[in-house]
């Protein structure tokens, strides 16, 4: 007999909020990428520069994805199980904590005139990117350092069988 | 903190998957229960407990209930 019939199982279980996480996940995402794409098509329509409304209606429609996703992250340690919790947290927070020294340091070189003001593509863009960048460098590094395997892990969002 | 759990699983015959999805938490939680590199707070102590009808101290020893044993 499996454990299954002898204990109720907890309303959000790890695998419950894996799936909670995906079904949302994946239509966002999915609608960020083609936003990236068609938001720019959208202002060529117009002849010349295009109106502030519309501008500022692409740009933060493009972002709020992005915006979604940390929610989403929250939602997911909050019902995932706690060993989960812990090692993501142990792998979210510093890359939190690189991702925004980093963008300090850029604005003081930016204030200091040591960098360039980026006119066509501005570093902001880059911050949710590099957090994810750097989320993915200290998970790896926390589970190397600890001499555990990278394979068997789990991960947010992941469909285990 | 050392524990019995997976002499408890082996016993009643089940896979990590099976525990873990009695207990609501990922395989990697029981695995790492189980090799001792995560010990389990308290809530998730007493489901353990109860899954297994034994009291906490029955499934894991912070070393301070042998000691006491051996005094006794």
């Amino acid at each position: 007999m499996t454990p299954h019939a002898e204990l109720p199982v907890p309303e959000v279980t790890y695998k419950g909020a894996n799936r909670r996480y995906r079904r949302i996940f994946i239509p966002v995402m999915t609608f960020y990428v083609v936003f990236c794409f068609v938001g720019p098509l959208l202002m060529m329509l117009y002849e010349g520069a295009p109106p502030i409304w519309l501008m500022a209606t692409v740009g933060v429609i493009s972002g709020v994805p992005i915006a979604v996703v940390f929610w989403l992250i929250g939602r997911y340690l909050r019902e995932t199980d706690e060993f989960t919790r812990q090692i993501q947290l142990d792998a979210l927070l510093p890359a939190a904590g690189i991702t925004l020294s980093l963008a300090v340091i850029w604005g003081f070189l930016e204030l200091y005139l040591v960098v360039p003001r980026a006119k066509i593509f501005s570093p902001m863009i880059m911050v949710g990117p590099a957090f994810f960048f750097f989320y993915s460098m200290t998970f790896t590094a926390q589970r190397i350092l600890r001499g555990e395997s990278l394979k068997d892990v789990p991960h947010i969002g992941t469909r285990e069988r | 903190m050392k524990n019995r759990l997976r002499d408890l699983r082996a016993a009643k015959g089940w896979s990590q998957g099976d525990l873990a999805d009695a207990l609501g938490v990922s395989r990697q939680s029981i695995n790492a229960l189980e090799t001792g590199k995560f010990d389990p707070s308290l809530p998730l102590a007493f489901r353990i407990a109860r899954l297994f009808s034994k009291r906490i101290e029955d499934i894991f020893d912070d070393g301070l209930g042998a000691m006491k044993r051996a005094a006794e």
